[in-house]
């Protein structure tokens, strides 16, 4: 797991980016970085300090979509619980766009999502 | 959506192999939830050998949308395990795995938020199979 700068002490978001080895460059996840922070403090209103991006990198040839080599890119975020569907969508979809736009990725290799805090997926 | 990730011991599952159980994966995840087979995610994180927090030594971490019946998700898990153990030949003791959950509306893909499992509509399989 590779975390950067951005994750140092407790955040209130997370993001939990998981790319493919060699899709994204280093300078674009600087800029991902950047990009991400600014989007859940306009949008969910939360301090910059309070906003973590992690990074997993997925070895080539360990990750597959549709049963073929991998190029997709997940956004997994942690957003504080009580946000209405609306701000959720609002701020996936500004999300993906931003992601689209810095990587030339295409929608269809992308995952955003965006679950409450304290939600166990069991 | 879903994401499949297979935990293994590191070295234990060649490239070849691992390329069988993703198209498996794949083929069952869509033969029994109709999902479009783009969405189909499969990752395999290697540990060190006795390194793993998981019950035993091959595990499959996955997440699906939530809503299906417990019986569906029970057939999908050990038609998926089964198929892990057909291609690796791993004894079939040392393979388990859980299916966790996460709601369809919490996460966009391919240009869409998920529908929930059942309500997918011809428009929604016609705008993300659309590339």
């Amino acid at each position: 797991m590779y975390c950067d700068d951005t994750c140092m002490g407790h955040a209130v978001i997370t993001y939990n980016c998981t790319i493919q080895e060699g899709v994204i460059s280093e300078q674009m996840r600087g800029t991902l970085n950047v990009r991400l922070v600014q989007i859940a403090a306009e949008i969910l209103g939360e301090a910059p300090d309070d906003i973590s991006v992690n990074y997993e990198v997925i070895p080539r040839g360990f990750g597959f979509r549709g049963g073929e080599l991998s190029t997709s890119s997940s956004v997994r975020s942690v957003i504080p619980a009580g946000f209405s569907q609306d701000k959720r969508v609002e701020f996936m979809q500004a999300v993906q766009d931003m992601w689209m736009e810095v990587t030339g990725q295409t929608a269809a290799e992308l995952v955003v999502g965006a679950a409450d805090f304290g939600y166990s997926p069991n | 959506m879903p994401i499949y990730r297979f935990k293994v011991p590191q070295g234990s599952v060649e490239y070849e192999i691992r390329e069988k159980i993703a198209v498996d994966v794949t083929d069952i995840h869509c033969g029994q939830t109709l999902a479009p087979r783009h969405f189909v995610h499969v990752y395999f994180d290697e540990q060190p050998e006795g390194a793993s927090q998981y019950p035993t030594r091959y595990y499959l971490d996955a997440i699906n949308r939530a809503g299906r019946p417990q019986e569906v998700k029970d057939k999908l898990l050990n038609t998926l395990l089964d198929a892990f153990v057909r291609h690796t030949g791993a004894p079939r003791a040392q393979v388990s795995g859980r299916i966790g959950e996460t709601p369809a509306s919490w996460a966009m893909e391919g240009g869409q938020v998920l529908p929930e499992p059942g309500q997918e509509t011809q428009e929604w399989y016609a705008e993300v199979t659309a590339d």
